[in-house]
């Protein structure tokens, strides 16, 4: 049989052995209080009934027997809370308070015993009183009694043990109600996060861990699984998305080659076409084709990536100066002018080829899009944040707040692009790079509005402080 | 010139063939590394072909076990996996040079005739002449017809490379990957226009253009 649920938490189990660890300590402590208090007070009888044996015998030294009896007489008829009894040597009571002596089988050596004391009350009720004495034997071999009334002090006990008791009770229940409470607490908490992970087991990338904002260990539990969930679903979903639209864009390209080729070959059955030109128009779109793939392949690997492989420190300023020598005479043979503007003593940590190609593949986008008569800067610099900045800021047409974030996917291409060359790949690549090295894409808009074109784009590379 | 291909599928390793023979290359095959490492022991190829993952010994080791034998024919490696570091450890491993797959036919003949071509030049070259075109690499001039041009920096050492292996076809990879040192394929035909300069200043007013564009493949310099 298995044990509830509740049983069966860590929180529980943990509950139970700081219990044991606390009831434990608390016995040794109730122990030590009973041992302080009630010993405390048996032993202030004793006491008092070992002055008392002392001071008779002092008497008995000094008077002797008549002085010991007159003593005894004298002392029995107080009404105090001693009890005396002297007797002959054989036993037989000669003085005192009580009639015999509560010591069975006295030996000659003093003897302790406890005794019950037979008492009747004022209403004639009979009382029994717990009572304690010692007897010793005096030099001439008279034996004596003195006795105590410990009824109080034994009451007093009792009650210590009984509140001890209680206290020992009332302890070990609020512990394991406390317990009870705290591993319900807990064991809620842990059955929530395990009710995310059961939910995306069954496949609900969804699902997301409830954060309280305690910033306890559990809201550091269910950030990190979020964490981790958006990134599984991140690359899940461009996964999906990549294979879908490989197959879509692919499809048509290879169709497009399929069809070329078997038209070149009717064709040049039926001696109307040179059949190198339908191969070397095939060689082309096999090369299209092929290119698309790696593009996005390196995509997925750097989405798939938890870091930015091969990593060094480098200067981006002087990165970006010499892609930007790449694309100089680009822009300029098209009648843009170009800028580069950089800032000194940048460091970045991060892979060297792959921010060049993402930088490359912004002055690619800005050569295509900006018009002769227009511009484009390059530039780095360091934000007030310490974060490193790498933008190209263009005066072509821009793009739409709308379309911003949809431009950055896979394969998208925005209706005025159409006409260009290029698989919508660009943008998304430079995304992952800034993904993989987690810095961030931003998208803006450039100057404004010039001589009837922009209003320009302002795409930046944010990358974090090395180090 | 005599060249060994180490590569398991044949069907690639066949087409290979037929583009090279083209170029007068004399082609043997093997169909993995420990095959690869027999024949190329026999020191007869001036440059080895060789595919990294291939059964029974991939191509780093092969390339790896023949420089520790003292043998320094160039090699290039052929990959499916294209990433910085498995280039950096193809190098490291003893290859001269590095293509990824899926590779054009035209970039691959050019590559092996790069390397053959090195294998031919030995010795530090300081003045490097095709036709009426001169360089001097100590004095960094360039010279056509006696006439002096002036060239950028990046200019010099892209008609350098040229020159280095002129009369050979060069491709824009080739170009990027050795005087730019990019590895990634630019969208637009970046090397294009900086060729375009190059050629408005060693052909401009010259009757015969030196600097020729090879369809499919890329450039090439002719005396």
């Amino acid at each position: 049989m298995r044990l509830p649920r509740l049983f069966r938490t860590t929180t529980f189990r943990l509950t139970l052995l700081f219990l044991a660890v606390f009831a434990t300590a608390a016995s040794a402590f109730l122990a030590y209080i009973y041992v302080a208090t009630a010993g405390e007070v048996n032993s202030r009888a004793d006491s008092q009934v070992r002055k008392e044996m002392a001071a008779l015998e002092r008497i008995y030294q000094s008077g002797g027997q008549t002085a010991l009896n007159q003593a005894v007489i004298e002392r029995s008829s107080q009404n105090q809370p001693l009890l005396y009894l002297l007797m002959t040597p054989q036993g037989a009571p000669i003085s005192g308070s009580i009639g015999a002596s509560p010591v069975a089988n006295f030996t000659g050596q003093p003897a302790w015993a406890s005794f019950a004391l037979t008492e009747t009350s004022v209403d004639g009720q009979t009382i029994r009183q717990p009572a304690r004495g010692l007897e010793e034997q005096l030099s001439g071999g008279q034996r004596l009694f003195v006795g105590a009334d410990v009824g109080e002090s034994e009451a007093y006990v009792s009650k210590i043990i009984h509140a001890l008791w209680g206290a020992g009770t009332l302890m070990v229940l609020l512990g394991l109600a406390g317990g009870l409470l705290i591993s319900r607490d807990a064991s809620r908490n842990a059955a929530s996060l395990n009710g995310v992970i059961d939910r995306a087991r069954g496949g609900d990338l969804g699902a997301r861990a409830w954060v309280r904002g305690t910033g306890d260990e559990y809201d550091e539990l269910a950030t990190g699984l979020n964490d981790m969930l958006d990134r599984l679903a991140r690359s899940i979903a461009g996964l999906r998305h990549a294979g879908d639209a490989i197959a879509h864009d692919l499809r048509s390209p290879l169709t497009r080659l399929r069809a070329r080729l078997e038209a070149g070959i009717i064709e040049a059955e039926a001696g109307r076409a040179d059949p190198n030109d339908t191969l070397h128009q095939a060689l082309e779109d096999a090369d299209g084709v092929l290119r698309t793939f790696s593009a996005v392949l390196a995509i997925a690997r750097l989405e798939a990536a938890a870091d930015a492989p091969g990593k060094s420190l480098f200067d981006p300023s002087e990165m970006a100066a010499h892609v930007a020598e790449l694309y100089q005479p680009l822009a300029e043979d098209k009648g843009v002018d170009f800028a580069i503007e950089t800032a000194r003593a940048l460091k970045i940590e991060g892979n060297r080829e792959f921010i060049a190609q993402a930088v490359a593949n912004l002055l690619d986008n800005a050569a295509k899009y900006t018009p002769p008569g227009g511009a484009i800067m390059l530039r780095t610099r360091r934000r007030a944040s310490g974060d490193v900045e790498i933008s190209v800021t263009d005066t072509g047409p821009g793009i739409g707040e709308a379309d911003r974030e949809r431009v950055v996917e896979r394969f998208v291409r925005l209706e005025n692009s159409r006409n260009e060359p290029g698989a919508g790949l660009g943008l998304s690549l430079v995304a992952a790079v800034a993904r993989a090295h987690r810095g961030a894409l931003e998208l803006d808009e450039g100057p404004g509005r010039v001589d009837g074109s922009g209003p320009g784009l302002r795409v930046a590379l944010v990358f974090p402080p090395a180090g | 010139m005599r060249l060994l291909i180490v590569e398991d599928d044949l069907e690639a390793a066949r087409a290979m063939a037929t583009a090279l023979a083209e170029r007068s290359f004399d082609c043997a095959l093997a169909s993995d590394g420990e095959a690869g490492l027999k024949e190329a022991r026999t020191g007869r190829f001036d440059v080895l072909i060789v595919d990294r993952m291939m059964p029974r010994l991939d191509g780093l080791s092969m390339v790896e076990a023949l420089r520790k034998l003292g043998d320094n024919t160039p090699v290039l490696f052929l990959s499916a996996l294209g990433e910085i570091h498995d280039r950096v450890s193809g190098l490291n491993a003893g290859g001269d040079d590095y293509l990824v797959k899926p590779y054009a036919l035209a970039e691959l003949v050019a590559r092996v005739e790069a390397l053959a071509r090195r294998k031919e030049s030995g010795g530090v070259q300081t003045l490097l002449k095709i036709g009426d075109l001169e360089m001097d690499l100590i004095a960094r001039e360039v010279r056509r017809a006696g006439v002096e041009i002036d060239l950028q920096p990046r200019e010099f050492q892209l008609l350098e490379f040229l020159m280095r292996h002129g009369g050979q076809s060069v491709t824009r990879t080739m170009l990027l990957e050795k005087v730019w040192e990019y590895h990634f394929d630019p969208q637009t035909n970046v090397i294009d226009v900086h060729i375009s300069r190059l050629r408005g200043k060693i052909d401009k007013g010259f009757d015969r253009p030196m600097l020729q564009t090879v369809r499919g493949a890329g450039y090439r310099l002719e005396a």
